[in-house]
C-alpha cells in the first residue's frame, strides 16, 4: 500500500494503491457526478456518467472502477468529458417519463439533480419510453419500471447487503430490464421487506406502498452517494 | 489405439499410421459440415450404396471432411489421388462419378468447375483460381482429414508440435517463439499473442485458466466454425502448448450452441485425445497435466467480448465488466485467465513446427501470418479463404472471390462485421492488415468480409448492422443501450423517407460519444458501420434526407415500381400475382401499376419473366408511363 502520485485537472495529488480515480478525486474535492456508483456497493461502470479523460487512453474511462496508476494524468471536466456526460444524461432523460411535476421523487430524484447540474434541458432527440405496468401487489414494495434507469443499484444492494438476490437483469439491448424471478411481478413471497433496495433507488422506480391517512415521515432514507 | 506415453511412442504411432496409408488409394472427400445444408449426407449415402453395389469397398475410401471453403459451389467433392474437383453435385450424379471416375479414371465433364472468365473447364482443385490464390496454413487439414479421426490428424504431423514443446523447449522458449512470430489475436483486436501469454504466465497464483473463444457471432462469418468442425485437434494442440507455456491445468472451449457440428466434433476430439493420453495427467510423460471442458454459449453476440464470455462460463448473465483488472490478472473466478480466439490457437502448431522466423516471413511488417476470411455477400465465390495478411483487398474479392455477380459494379466491402467499417472502391488496393484498415475507419476484425455491390444501399446496410448490435447489446451501459437505439431509430427514419436536416450531425455526434463512453468493445465499435458509410457515402445519406431518394433503389419507402410500356407483353402474370390488385390491364394490354394501391411488396418485379424484365424499381427517377392500358401491339418495342 504505497503512495501513488497522479495529476487531476493539472494539480498533483496522491492516493493509495488500490484506490479508484473517483475516490482520489473526491478526497481532493473534485466532484465527479455518478449514478450507478454507491460506495457501499461494488462498482460496475454501467451508467458511464463518471467518465473522465485519462492521457494515453483512446476512450474515456469510468472513474468509479478504474484504479489509479503512477503518473496518471486525468481531466475530470474537460469539454470532451462534459459533452459525453451530457449525452449520457440526455439519453436517460429521453427514455424517462416526463412527469417530474407529479413524481414522488421530485427534488430527491438523483437523475433530475444530475440533469440540472449538467444543464441538460429537454432532450434534443426522440427516444421511445418504456411503459411498464406498475407492480403493486406486494405489501412491501412498489415497482414502477418506467422510471428505472438500470443503474443496477437494487440488484447489487439486494445481493451484497441484504444477501437475497431478488433482482436480476433480463432481455437485451433497449428491452433490457430488472426482473424478479422469471419476470414475475414482485410479491410478498420473494421480497422480505428489508427496504434496502428502496433506499438506494436513485429515482422512484422502487418505493414503499403509500398508506393513505397515515402520518407523513421524513424524506426517504438515502444511504449515501 | 492405446495410451501414448512418450514422444517416441507418438512418433512410432505416426509412422505406423502413415505406413498403413496408401497414397494411391482412391479417396472421395465429401464436405460433411457446411455442405450438409445442400444435401451432402444424401450424396454420401449414394456413394456408400453405389460403391457397395459395384464391390469397390476395398478400393475406395469415402471420407467425411470439414469445409473445403468453396461454399458458393456446395456441395463439393474432391477425389484423390488425382485431386479431381466436382461441384454442385447431387445424389443423382453419384452413379456417374463412380462409373466414370472411380472405375474408369475419367472425368465427368458436366460436374467440373467452369472458369467464369475464360469459360474453360478446370477439373483439378489445385488449378481452380479460388484455391490456387490461397495460402492454407491454419486450414491445411480442413477438407483433407476426417475431423472425427485422431489418426488422420496424427498422420499429418498432429501433436508433433506438442511433443517438440514438451521435449525440447522451456515454457519461456515457447512464449519467446510466439512473440517472435508476431502472431496477433485473430478475434479482432489484434493484441500480440506472445505478450498476452507472458502476462498470464507472470500473473501471481497457482490456479490459472485457459479459455478458447469460439463464440463467433458476426453475421456472415464462419472462420472459427470451420476450424472447430474441420480440424478440432489443431485447436486442442494449440491450447495444450499454451497451457504448457502459461502453466495452467484447466482450459475451457467456449463454443456457440448454434454450431452443433462444431460442438460434436470438439467433443469427439477431446474424448479421443483423452483416450490416448494427449489430454489428462502427465501428457507424453511430461509434467504437463491439462484437461479441457466445453461451455456451450447460449447465443449472445456480446459473449464474444472476453469479460462477458468469462461471466457466461461462470454461469452468470453474459455482461462485460470493467477492465482493468484484465483477465490475465483476474479472470475466470478471479483467477488469472488467458483467452485466445480459436484461430489464434490453431496458428500455434505451425509456429512451433516451422519456427517463428518462417511464420514472421508471411505477412506485413506489423501483421504476420495468414488470416482466414469468410467471403460473403455480393461476390461470385462466397466461402472461406485463407490468405497471407497484407494482400490487397482487390485480390481477395476479385481474384479469389471471382468478382461481383452479373457484371454489377463493386461498391464496398464491410470488414469486421457489425464492429467494423466498409472499404470503398477507392481503397481496393489497400493491404489487408490491422493498421491500414484501422486508418481508413474499418477494422481487420475476426475475418468477416461482406461484399456489397451497387444494389446495396449504404444507409440500409448501416441500419442493418446497427439493428444487429442494438438487439445484441447486453443493456448494461447507457450509451450502448440507449445511444445505439437513438441512432438506429434515426437511420430507420432516414430509410423510410422521414429524415430531416440535422440527422447526419446527430448521428455523427452520438457516434462519437458512444465510442468514447461505452463500457465494452461492442458499444464502442457499434457506431463504426454508420461512421464509415457516412464518410464514404455521404451523398447517399443526403439523397435520402434531402431528395427522399434511395440511389441504390433499396429502401422501399423511397422507391416505386413501374411497368415499362415498351417491354410489357401483357402476359397478366404480375396482374394476377399482385396481392393488392394494384395492376391494371388485360390480355395483350400494357399493364399499369396504380401507385395509390401499390404496397411496394415487389411481387410484380419477382414474377415478371426474365425475358421481359418489364418491371422497374426506381427511386427519384421519372419513368414514362401510360394513362390507361393500351394494346401491346400499339407500343413501339425497344431493346
Amino acid at each position: 500500500m504505497g503512495d501513488i502520485t497522479l495529476t487531476i485537472n493539472d494539480a498533483p495529488v496522491t492516493g493509495q494503491d488500490g484506490m479508484t480515480i473517483l475516490e482520489v478525486a473526491r478526497e481532493n474535492g473534485v466532484d465527479i457526478p455518478t449514478m450507478c456508483y454507491l460506495k457501499e456497493l461494488s462498482p460496475i461502470g454501467a451508467c458511464r456518467l463518471c467518465v473522465v479523460e485519462v492521457e494515453g487512453s483512446r476512450n474515456l474511462v469510468g472513474s468509479c472502477h478504474t484504479p489509479i496508476t503512477e503518473g496518471m494524468v486525468i481531466q475530470t471536466h474537460s469539454p470532451r468529458v462534459v459533452t459525453a456526460r451530457r449525452m449520457v444524461v440526455e439519453l436517460m432523460m429521453a427514455n424517462h417519463p416526463d412527469n417530474c411535476l407529479v413524481c414522488d421523487a421530485a427534488n430527491q430524484c438523483e437523475l433530475r439533480q444530475v440533469a440540472a447540474d449538467l444543464d441538460v434541458g429537454l432532450p434534443s432527440f426522440k427516444l421511445k419510453k418504456h411503459y411498464y405496468p406498475i407492480e403493486d401487489i406486494s405489501p412491501y414494495l412498489v415497482r414502477d419500471l418506467g422510471k428505472c434507469i438500470l443503474c443496477q443499484r437494487c440488484i447489487r444492494a439486494c445481493d451484497e447487503i441484504a444477501k437475497q438476490k431478488v433482482f436480476n437483469l433480463a432481455y437485451r439491448g433497449f428491452d433490457c430490464k430488472v426482473i424478479v424471478d422469471l419476470d414475475q411481478p414482485v410479491d410478498k413471497e420473494v421480497c422480505r421487506d428489508c427496504d434496502v433496495c428502496v433506499s438506494v433507488c436513485p429515482t422512484v422506480a422502487l418505493r414503499k406502498p403509500k398508506k393513505q391517512g397515515e402520518e407523513k415521515k421524513g424524506p426517504p432514507l438515502i444511504l449515501s452517494q | 489405439m492405446g495410451k501414448i506415453r512418450t514422444a517416441d511412442e507418438l512418433d512410432s504411432l505416426r509412422q505406423s499410421i502413415i505406413e498403413k496409408l496408401d497414397p494411391n488409394k482412391t479417396c472421395v472427400r465429401i464436405c460433411m459440415t457446411g455442405c450438409r445444408a445442400y444435401g451432402a449426407e444424401e450424396i454420401r449415402d449414394a456413394f456408400d450404396e453405389e460403391i457397395k453395389r459395384k464391390g469397390l469397398e476395398d478400393k475406395v475410401e469415402i471420407r467425411e471432411t470439414g469445409c473445403h471453403g468453396f461454399c458458393a459451389r456446395a456441395p463439393v467433392v474432391v477425389i484423390d489421388p488425382q485431386d479431381i474437383f466436382y461441384q454442385q453435385i447431387t445424389a443423382d450424379d453419384v452413379v456417374d462419378i463412380v462409373d466414370k471416375t472411380l472405375i474408369e479414371g475419367d472425368i465427368v465433364d458436366r460436374l467440373v468447375y467452369v472458369d467464369p472468365v475464360t469459360g474453360g473447364k478446370i477439373p483439378f482443385a489445385h488449378d481452380v483460381p479460388f484455391y490456387k490464390e490461397q495460402t492454407k496454413n491454419v486450414l491445411r487439414n480442413c477438407g483433407i482429414i476426417d475431423p472425427t479421426n485422431i489418426s488422420h490428424y496424427i498422420a499429418r504431423d498432429g501433436y508433433a508440435a506438442l511433443s517438440k514443446v514438451l521435449t525440447n523447449m522451456t515454457p519461456e522458449q515457447v512464449i519467446e517463439a510466439v512473440e517472435r512470430s508476431g502472431l496477433r489475436g485473430r478475434g479482432g483486436a489484434g493484441f500480440p499473442t506472445g505478450r498476452k501469454w507472458r502476462l498470464a504466465r507472470a500473473a501471481a497464483g497457482d490456479t490459472k485458466y485457459l479459455v478458447c473463444n469460439g463464440d463467433e457471432g458476426d453475421p456472415g462469418a464462419f472462420m472459427d466454425r470451420a476450424v472447430l468442425e474441420g480440424d478440432p485437434h489443431s485447436v486442442l494442440e494449440g491450447m495444450l502448448i499454451a497451457a504448457y507455456a502459461i502453466g495452467t491445468k484447466v482450459g475451457y472451449v467456449y463454443v456457440r450452441a448454434e454450431y452443433p457440428i462444431a460442438v460434436e466434433h470438439i467433443k469427439i476430439a477431446i474424448s479421443q485425445a483423452e483416450e490416448v493420453g494427449l489430454l489428462g495427467k502427465n501428457i507424453l510423460g511430461s509434467k504437463l497435466s491439462f484437461e479441457i471442458r466445453i461451455k456451450e454459449g447460449a447465443g449472445a453476440f456480446v459473449c464474444g467480448e472476453e469479460t462477458a464470455l468469462l461471466m457466461s462460463i461462470e454461469g452468470k448473465r453474459g455482461m462485460p465488466r470493467p477492465r482493468p483488472p484484465f483477465p490475465s490478472e483476474s479472470g475466470l473466478w478471479g483467477k488469472p485467465t488467458n483467452n485466445n480466439n480459436v484461430e489464434t490457437y490453431a496458428n500455434i502448431t505451425s509456429i512451433i513446427l516451422n519456427g517463428a522466423d518462417w511464420y514472421s516471413r508471411i505477412g506485413t511488417e506489423t501483421s504476420k501470418g495468414t488470416k482466414i476470411f469468410a467471403l460473403a455477400g455480393k461476390t461470385n465465390n462466397t466461402g472461406l479463404v485463407e490468405v497471407p495478411i497484407g494482400i490487397p483487398v482487390r485480390k481477395a474479392i476479385f481474384d479469389i472471390g471471382g468478382g461481383i455477380p452479373d457484371g454489377r459494379k463493386f461498391k464496398a466491402v464491410q470488414m469486421g462485421g457489425p464492429s467494423g467499417g466498409c472499404v470503398p472502391e477507392a481503397h481496393l488496393d489497400l493491404p489487408i492488415d490491422y493498421g491500414s484498415l484501422e486508418a481508413i475507419g474499418s477494422i481487420m476484425g475476426s475475418g468477416g468480409m461482406i461484399v456489397m455491390d451497387e444494389t446495396t444501399c449504404a444507409v440500409d446496410i448501416a441500419r442493418y448492422f446497427l439493428s444487429f448490435t442494438q438487439s445484441e447489446s447486453c443493456g448494461k451501459c447507457t450509451p450502448c443501450r440507449f445511444g445505439s437505439k437513438v441512432m438506429l431509430d434515426t437511420l430507420t427514419r432516414i430509410t423510410q423517407g422521414q429524415g430531416v436536416e440535422g440527422d447526419l450531425e446527430l448521428l455523427e455526434s452520438l457516434a462519437q460519444q458512444i465510442k468514447d463512453t461505452s463500457l465494452c468493445q461492442l458499444g464502442s465499435t457499434c457506431p463504426n458501420p454508420v461512421l464509415s458509410t457516412i464518410k464514404y457515402f455521404r451523398d447517399e445519406y443526403e439523397a435520402h434526407i434531402k431528395e427522399k431518394r434511395c440511389p441504390a433503389a433499396v429502401c422501399d419507402a423511397l422507391c416505386s415500381y413501374y411497368i415499362l410500356p415498351d417491354k410489357c407483353q401483357g402476359c397478366m402474370i404480375c396482374l394476377r400475382a399482385c396481392p393488392s390488385e394494384a395492376i391494371e390491364g388485360g390480355k395483350r394490354m400494357v399493364h399499369i401499376i396504380n401507385q395509390g394501391k401499390c404496397i411496394k411488396c415487389g411481387t410484380c418485379l419477382s414474377v415478371c419473366p426474365a425475358r421481359f424484365s418489364a418491371v422497374a424499381k426506381v427511386s427519384g427517377e421519372h419513368v414514362p408511363t401510360l394513362e390507361e392500358p393500351i394494346p401491346v401491339s400499339t407500343v413501339t418495342k425497344g431493346g
